[in-house]
């Protein structure tokens, strides 16, 4: 068995790569910027760090998705590596009931969270040795049926704020409200059996609040950060779980 | 009458975009609809759209256990 040795630095610093690069960190969360723009070279050295399961994986997507996978996936192999002083042959990933990914060197679960998101041109990956973790990033883009998804994955309340909007306003919101509910709901791991009109997003961060902390109204004993994260590219929001809850911050 | 499985593929064409563009007549239903770059939020929606069209209701249980067109297909086959 190969064992895996954590960087011994407390910081979650990691050496940029051709295509990700540190794009911000809190409370000790790390998260990683990935350019997901056309680009050959990058994309065949990604390939490269792929195993044979995800070469296989690789086969079934589409161009756009394949590449978004590669780039991120070969992003998050090199980190993984750097920090846990492991070759990329030793890593390999694993999947939980609802899909979601863990890491594995030398036969053994990697004590280490992190959670990937991407859309269009651009990659998120967040990564943390505490608790669990989801980040989630949406490229603005037009939506046609943009009323049909809102009453979709919205909860009342939310409806109602987003239908007093003018439709910019809306669209801007609508990014913002589906991302923090989408990191939420990656954290928790449980994919769509969580249903994201059941909950809604803090109150402060449907205006402009940067930050909250938020517990599912069945599961009230976890309490997580939620961040918006977003910039003037794409939306974005980072949740992850607190040690103790501390409602009412 | 309409296949359930050409029922789906319409509501797929009229529905279903990625990145502002439709997704296609010439989707494989085998593939999955994540691989195929389909985000969450307009899987969610397209499971009510499906719901309605087919007169029924989906739990969040039954949309985690849809990778791709072809268990939702067999889902509503078998539910008659």
């Amino acid at each position: 068995m190969v064992m895996i040795a954590q960087n011994s630095s407390e910081s979650l610093s990691f050496v940029p790569g051709p295509w990700w690069s540190p794009f911000a960190t809190t409370a000790g969360v790390q998260i990683v910027h990935v350019a997901l723009s056309p680009d050959p070279a990058c994309e065949s050295e990604a390939y490269g760090w792929l195993d044979k399961a995800e070469r296989g994986a690789w086969g079934k997507y589409l161009p756009r998705p394949r590449r978004q996978f590669t780039l991120c996936r070969a992003a998050l192999r090199a980190i993984l590596c750097e920090r846990f002083d492991c070759r990329n042959d030793q890593l390999s990933f694993g999947a939980g009931r609802h899909g979601k990914p863990f890491a594995i060197a030398g036969g053994a679960r990697i004590p280490f969270n992190f959670n990937v998101s991407h859309s269009g041109g651009h990659g998120l990956i967040a990564l943390s040795a505490a608790g669990r973790l989801g980040v989630d990033i949406e490229e603005r883009i037009p939506r046609r049926y943009l009323n049909e998804l809102i009453e979709a994955v919205m909860a009342p309340e939310e409806q109602t704020e987003l239908a007093a909007l003018p439709e910019s306003a809306k669209l801007h919101l609508f990014y913002r409200l589906w991302t923090l509910k989408e990191a939420l709901i990656k954290a928790l791991g449980t994919g769509f059996s969580t249903d994201p009109s059941g909950f809604q997003a803090p109150p402060a961060m449907r205006r402009d609040g940067r930050s909250s902390v938020f517990s599912f109204p069945n599961l009230p004993s976890v309490a997580w950060m939620l961040e918006d994260i977003g910039d003037e590219r794409f939306a974005a929001a980072l949740a992850y779980e607190l040690e103790s809850p501390k409602i009412g911050r | 009458m309409a296949t359930t499985e050409e029922r789906i593929r319409k509501l797929v064409d009229e529905n279903l975009e990625i990145e502002g563009r439709p997704l296609g007549r010439g989707l494989d239903l085998n593939a999955s609809l994540r691989d195929a770059g389909v985000p969450s939020a307009d899987f969610l929606a397209f499971t009510k759209v499906v719901a309605e069209e087919f007169n029924l209701t989906f739990s969040p249980e039954d949309c985690s256990r849809f990778e791709n067109l072809g268990d939702l297909v067999t889902f509503l086959d078998s539910r008659g």
